[in-house]
């Protein structure tokens, strides 16, 4: 394993994590926060381990190594083709989200981890619940092959609901552009790691997110195809507690570790090591 | 080029009842078009894991004079019926089935006709406990390195990733009055309205219909249909799909495999060019 710089800092030499919306109190625990705590140790809770959402920003902080990261493909964006009205127009709210500062439901570019350089994507549940679009997709795929024809290796912070409704079935087709690209980097012996987050869903848990060659997936995650509210309605079944939660996959296969966030940057340069 | 608004304009139907249509209890199913194209059509089951998914159906025949692999949803026509198909929505046996089937078919060197009929993968407790999205995800990745050549067409409902896990082929065809859809109208209003009543505005906005597919260049051909649609003429049908079919199929019998496959990876990898062709789309690499 790679040492940590000092007791107690799990971050080796990632960049400090911006700061995040979160609640008064810990949803976990219920226990009041304290916000500046929380992002020093990752927006874990310290006292109950409730991971929260971070958004693209927050992730790429956490993974690379500081100063590292290169952002690729950030001027493809997206626009409304489907003439997509109600009810709400789907230009506006993409420009909104713009507004806010949000770049796609996917980014991705080259940084390093504990200095190995890595392509790396993270999805962002922020922009349209992480839904896998057009641009999302190109941003995948060109990445995806960039990383088979240059050899390094591929890392994926997963956080989807799945498809966007608002680009109709070129969204859907997204799922099958990436997965293409998958078998690239399978044939290029590219190690592709894939960490799932909270959510993991749809049409992303059904082409890339699940292919990793490790799927990681963070603790208390829900990860599936169809959503528990969709299921309900569909079957009328009861789930039990922990349907679909991270360690649901771990027993059924699915997933090859469930890791906790603070122990995640360590883990990956470990297998970067290992990985050639 | 611009995609706004395009609507099936040679047709008065709305795209409701285009949906209807496509969902019609007596519409024909994969077997009535496999047992025309084949008439000696052998079916096998099986994902040689843990069971066998009686929604999709699989087999061999000869097709033009050549062994060919059948794969199909397949919905049930009475209630009975129905239930043992579980309305054509593929479990992860399925999908491991029809990747089993397609290796079949490489190493005998049969091309695959897949015929794509169903409103979704199940969404139900059991598809999940037992892996039903990384199913797709890898039916989805190995049908890209299946050697041999595949044809599709959807022949009523293409519904979501459990049609797109059927659907990684060289060319894909529509039936006139079919859909396919990133979700069925009912998920889709439920997603963005929260309320799956709102069914006939998410279906108009979706472009769901065979002609937006083929103005977005999602599909190759759009197969017209007899007056009053498939289910009033299975005989005519049938014969204009087989035709459409084998008339795609004919020239990728000729390609060398790696071409085959690296047209199959260019099909899907640029398949949303028309909007790339757009120039805020960002440059190209």
């Amino acid at each position: 394993m790679v040492a940590a710089k000092k007791p107690g800092d799990v971050r080796i030499s990632g960049g400090k994590l911006p700061p995040i919306a979160l609640p008064t109190n810990c949803p976990g625990c219920g226990v009041g926060l304290d916000h500046e705590e929380l992002r020093r140790h990752t927006y874990v809770c310290t006292l109950c381990g409730h991971h929260f959402r971070m958004g693209a920003d927050a992730w790429i902080a956490l993974i690379a190594d500081r100063g590292t990261w290169k952002e690729r493909y950030g001027d493809v964006r997206s626009h409304d083709l489907l003439n997509w009205k109600v009810p709400k127009p789907y230009q506006e709210t993409l420009e909104q989200l713009r507004d806010e500062g949000l770049n796609e439901a996917v980014r991705t570019g080259t940084c390093s981890l504990g200095g190995r350089e890595i392509w790396l994507a993270t999805f962002d549940f922020r922009f349209v619940g992480g839904t896998l679009s057009i641009v999302a997709g190109e941003r995948l795929a060109r990445g995806m092959e960039q990383a088979a024809a240059s050899g390094l290796p591929y890392l994926l912070v997963a956080a989807s609901g799945g498809a966007r409704m608002q680009e109709g079935v070129l969204a859907l087709m997204q799922m099958a552009k990436v997965n293409a690209a998958v078998g690239r980097l399978d044939v290029a012996g590219v190690p592709f790691f894939s960490v799932l987050t909270d959510p993991t869903f749809g049409g992303t848990a059904a082409s890339l997110a699940l292919l990793g060659d490790i799927n990681i997936a963070e603790p208390g995650a829900a990860i599936g195809f169809t959503g528990p509210r969709v299921i309900k309605q569909a079957t009328y079944a009861d789930l039990p507690p922990g349907f679909q939660s991270a360690d649901f996959q771990l027993g059924r296969g699915q997933v090859d570790m469930v890791v906790a966030r603070p122990e995640l940057r360590r883990l990956l340069a470990h297998l970067l090591e290992i990985y050639p | 080029m611009k995609l706004h608004g395009r609507r099936p304009e040679e047709t008065t139907l709305t795209v409701w009842q285009v949906v209807e249509l496509a969902r019609h209890p007596d519409r024909p199913y994969s077997l009535d078009y496999i047992k025309r194209m084949a008439p000696d059509f052998v079916e096998m089951h099986g994902d040689r894991i843990s069971g066998d998914d009686p929604a999709l159906i699989g087999g061999v025949g000869l097709w033009h004079g050549r062994a060919t692999m059948f794969l199909g949803h397949q919905k049930g026509r009475s209630l009975k019926e129905r239930v043992a198909r579980n309305w054509g929505m593929m479990h992860p046996e399925g999908y491991r089935k029809a990747i089993r089937l397609a290796q079949h078919a490489a190493k005998f060197n049969f091309p695959i006709v897949s015929l794509i009929d169903t409103p979704g993968a199940y969404p139900g407790a059991g598809a999940e406990e037992r892996g039903i999205a990384s199913a797709i995800a890898k039916a989805i990745m190995e049908w890209f390195r299946i050697p041999v050549p595949i044809v599709a067409a959807v022949i009523g409902e293409g519904g979501s990733g459990g049609a797109l896990g059927m659907g990684v082929a060289d060319r894909v065809i529509m039936l006139e009055n079919s859909i396919y859809s990133v979700a069925s109208p009912e998920a889709a209003a439920s997603i963005v309205w929260r309320d799956n009543t709102r069914k006939v505005e998410a279906a108009e906005q979706l472009q769901l219909t065979s002609r937006d597919l083929l103005a977005m260049g999602v599909v190759e051909e759009v197969v017209t249909e007899p007056e009053g649609s498939a289910r009033v003429d299975y005989e005519a049908t049938a014969a204009a799909l087989d035709e459409a079919l084998y008339r795609h199929l004919r020239p990728l019998l000729a390609q060398p495999t790696e071409e085959l496959l690296q047209h199959r990876y260019e099909r899907f990898r640029y398949i949303d060019s028309l909007i790339r062709a757009e120039p805020h789309f960002g440059p190209k690499i």
